[in-house]
């Protein structure tokens, strides 16, 4: 495909996929965390062609006769979390090659993977999927819903960006960072070229050397037009920096290119550089991670979160796609633990992605005109105890935890073996034996 | 200089706690979960000399003269248990190469009490450790059970023997070939080399070892038994508690088999796949212990020796009435034992349930509950100061005290 072609469905992107949900759905909830406003106690939403038309007390608002009601009077509604950034979901996430900036993760993302069905069941409704950290200029991204057959139908938004790393896998850093500088200076040589035998072809049609009827024909080479895109600031890097000792190079490449910075957790010893990041970052996991002085062999231990939050920088965290960091509950948990608060926390899964995505007018948050992505919560976002039962996509019910048949597999098997038999046929009085 | 100021300082500082270990603190105005038994609200407990005199609701009296600690409704739980937890940072610490069956090592020998890996079990409440070598060998050796804080390992041991590590599966003969010419200085060049090489390694040991009892028997002066034949011998007359790491659903049914072939009694360690077989080990109420199930997601993923973990196994145990102890496993990122008990308790435990399983579990299985693993009168004063329910991921645990005294404050 052209990639203008691609940038403009970029632009008018968002969702250019039909919607997925019938066209009017009320949800009743005790409690509505919209995240930007104030909680909604006893409240409705409704949802008309997939976007949120009402939020509002359930006093103060007529369901439609014609709505299809789901009721979640007992349990809170939130915003389905959203993920700045990731490596799910794919067959292959690392190319060996090291500069491959024309490559794409729609050729990688595998729509049957359990990644996307571990997500859903924790609740994420949108997820930015980027190529691994081993590669230097290593393709496009595109946000997905963890939903659908296809990655078309997944598709929220294509060529989202182009990530980039710093993280050396082999050899040193030093040697990494003058590598990205070499990969960047071709393009822009390459570029610079590309504009002088422009400039010089349209001097010469002026001149008259070159008939008045003849056109600049050649196209920019089709492997490079991401990398140059990038150069021109049309297209967003996702730059990873591993550690503290490439932040520096991080950002000063940051003065040339538009990037947002996912970075790693060893952070402490760039705590007074934390303080120059301007926009949001995206958190790598873990969050806590451990340093040891090599003099006393005594151990500190520290939090990328609450260093960030101290230097007052916004931060979206990651989610794996399994182990403890794949459960929103305990990274919430791990944050407040370090000193965060609840609301920041919340922020790092729904508005602060959102926005470094540019969907914040979509998703992040329970407003008004935004998509109908929401979550259906057994109990508070940050106990151990709480389970999503039902994930709303767009307005349509793409997941319930009572149909979940993995989930089924075991946990109702358990269940079974505990309950109390019903009394047989013909012990139909039911006296106790 | 400051290294010695320092030095000096802390040697004052040991003074004085050893000195305050005299006296009595009352604890009061906690919620107290003992471990083995509901919480209790408004709580006082009473230490002193290293040992819960007693424990009580409000209505306990406060000796007279007591040093009280208002602890404003935090929590207080006994000191957390890993019975499964990893001494060293690197593997081959953990694993002799020079045999594969060596019941007779010792992991006492290998111990660092200095180790970071401690002080930070310690600083997320784990007060007594059971330590076992590596998984690499058919039979391991023995493992010990240490308190998290001492100066020297042997201040820190509480119970020297407490178990021989057995096997199981494909690990022991992972990456290991037969000797066929060519460099013969490779740690690979060693046997078994297949599954059914493990088990016959096992079962030669365990024949031996029932030969030599039997050559001994009523002869006390007989030919004295290699060091390694008497560790076998001990566990055939149930005076060891063997730990068989069983992994998939084929070698949980052959841990239990040749248990019953030798007639010994094992624990399970690493029982990934128990909920495939939880019949059978509620028929031989074998001990299961699970490591880590907060690694472990509703799919099942692709566990070592071709298990397949999920997060349903700890429901489908408890509801078969199976006695289970919940460990750190092989996971170095579970460090935090009480994330595992909340991730237990989000798979369908009781809190006291899942708490059970980190604290009295464990003991019982190590045959120390009457030391440790609750708080009760005349138990070691392990205990930890939550800042509030420990089961919640947002709990610190703020004070941590091993025999009475505290030993970590952390942030």
């Amino acid at each position: 495909m052209n990639h203008s072609l691609l940038r403009l469905a970029i632009v008018c992107s968002t969702i250019a996929i039909p919607a997925l949900g019938q066209d009017l759905v009320a949800v009743k909830a005790k409690t509505i965390h919209t995240i930007t406003g104030p909680s909604v106690q006893d409240g409705v939403i409704l949802l008309q062609n997939g976007r949120i038309k009402t939020i509002a007390k359930a006093s103060e608002v007529e369901i439609p006769w014609s709505a299809k009601v789901i009721d979640a009077s007992d349990k809170i509604v939130m915003p389905t979390w959203v993920v700045a950034h990731s490596n799910g979901g794919m067959r292959g996430s690392n190319e060996s090659m090291q500069n491959v900036p024309w490559l794409t993760v729609a050729d990688a993302i595998d729509p049957a993977s359990t990644f996307f069905e571990e997500m859903l069941r924790n609740g994420v409704g949108t997820i930015h999927v980027l190529p691994g950290n081993n590669t230097l200029l290593a393709g496009s991204g595109m946000v997905v819903r963890p939903y659908g057959r296809t990655v078309e139908d997944m598709t929220v938004a294509a060529n989202t960006g182009m990530k980039m790393s710093l993280l050396a896998s082999s050899g040193s850093r030093l040697q990494k960072i003058r590598e990205m500088r070499r990969a960047i200076a071709e393009v822009r040589e390459y570029l610079a070229n590309y504009q002088r035998e422009k400039a010089e072809f349209e001097k010469e049609q002026e001149a008259g050397a070159i008939p008045k009827d003849k056109k600049w024909e050649k196209e920019i080479d089709r492997k490079k037009q991401a990398a140059v895109d990038l150069i021109e600031k049309k297209l967003k890097g996702w730059l990873y920096v591993p550690s503290f000792a490439e932040l520096d190079e991080a950002l000063r490449m940051g003065k040339d290119l538009d990037l947002n910075l996912v970075l790693g957790p060893n952070l402490d010893e760039a705590n007074a550089l934390l303080t120059k990041l301007k926009a949001p970052v995206v958190l790598d996991l873990p969050l806590e991670y451990f340093e040891t002085d090599p003099d006393t062999r005594e151990e500190k231990q520290y939090c990328s979160a609450k260093m960030l939050a101290d230097a007052g920088v916004p931060f979206a965290l990651s989610l794996s796609g399994s182990g403890p960091t794949s459960h929103p509950w305990w990274l919430f948990g791990t944050c407040v633990r370090n000193g965060i608060s609840r609301q920041q926390a919340l922020e790092a899964l729904t508005m602060v992605p959102a926005k470094m995505l540019g969907l914040e007018d979509q998703v992040g948050s329970l407003e008004v005109g935004k998509l109908g992505n929401l979550q259906i919560l057994t109990g508070d976002p940050l106990q151990a105890t709480t389970w999503v039962d039902t994930v709303v996509l767009e307005g349509a019910v793409v997941y319930e935890r009572s149909e979940d048949p993995r989930l089924q597999y075991l946990f109702d098997a358990a269940k079974k073996a505990t309950e109390p038999q019903a009394p047989k046929a013909d012990n139909q009085k039911g006296e106790a034996k | 200089m400051t290294r010695l100021l320092r030095t000096t300082f802390a040697t004052l500082l040991l003074a004085a706690a050893a000195s305050a270990q005299e006296t009595v603190t009352a604890y009061t105005n906690a919620t107290l979960m003992p471990g083995g038994k509901p919480a209790i609200s408004n709580a006082t407990m009473v230490v002193s000399g290293g040992k819960v005199l007693a424990i009580g609701g409000a209505d306990l009296k406060v000796p007279e003269g007591a040093k009280v600690v208002d602890c404003g409704g935090k929590t207080i739980t006994p000191g957390l248990i890993d019975a499964s937890f990893r001494s060293a940072s690197n593997q081959q610490d953990l694993n002799e190469q020079s045999e594969e069956v060596t019941p007779h090592l010792r992991i006492l020998d290998n111990l660092d009490p200095k180790s970071p890996l401690f002080e930070r079990a310690r600083n997320h409440g784990v007060t007594t450790v059971h330590v076992m070598p590596g998984t690499r060998n058919v039979i391991g050796g023995l493992g010990c059970v240490i308190k998290t804080h001492g100066d020297d390992p042997k201040s820190m041991v509480i119970k020297e023997d407490a178990s021989l590590r057995i096997v199981m599966g494909a690990e022991p003969s992972m990456s290991n070939r037969a000797i066929r010419g060519g460099r013969v200085n490779s740690i690979y060049y060693r046997r078994p080399t297949t599954r059914m090489g493990v088990i016959w390694t096992v079962r030669r040991a365990f024949y031996d070892a029932q030969e030599q009892l039997t050559k001994t028997q009523g002869a006390p002066d007989g030919a004295p038994a290699s060091p390694g034949l008497e560790v076998l011998t001990q566990v055939l007359q149930g005076k060891l508690t063997a730990v068989t790491t069983a992994r998939s659903e084929q070698d949980l049914r052959t841990a239990l088999r040749i248990a019953e072939e030798f007639g010994y009694e094992t624990v399970i360690d690493e029982a990934q796949d128990a909920y495939m077989v939880a019949d059978e080990l509620a028929a031989k109420r074998a001990v299961v212990m699970l490591g880590a199930p907060s690694a472990e997601s509703v799919s099942g993923s692709a566990g070592s020796d071709g298990a397949s973990p999920r997060s349903g196994t700890v429901a489908v145990l408890a509801a078969k009435g199976i006695r289970f102890v919940i460990t750190t496993g092989t996971n170095r990122a579970a460090l935090p034992l009480i994330r595992e008990a909340m991730f237990a308790h989000r798979f369908g435990l009781g809190p006291q349930q899942a708490l059970d399983a980190i604290t009295i579990e464990p003991a019982k299985l190590l045959g120390l509950d009457d030391r440790i693993g609750s708080l009760a009168a005349g138990k070691d004063a392990d205990f930890v100061i939550w800042s509030h329910d420990p089961l919640d991921p947002a709990a610190v645990a703020e004070s941590v005290h091993i025999n009475g005294k505290s030993v970590s404050q952390i942030r």
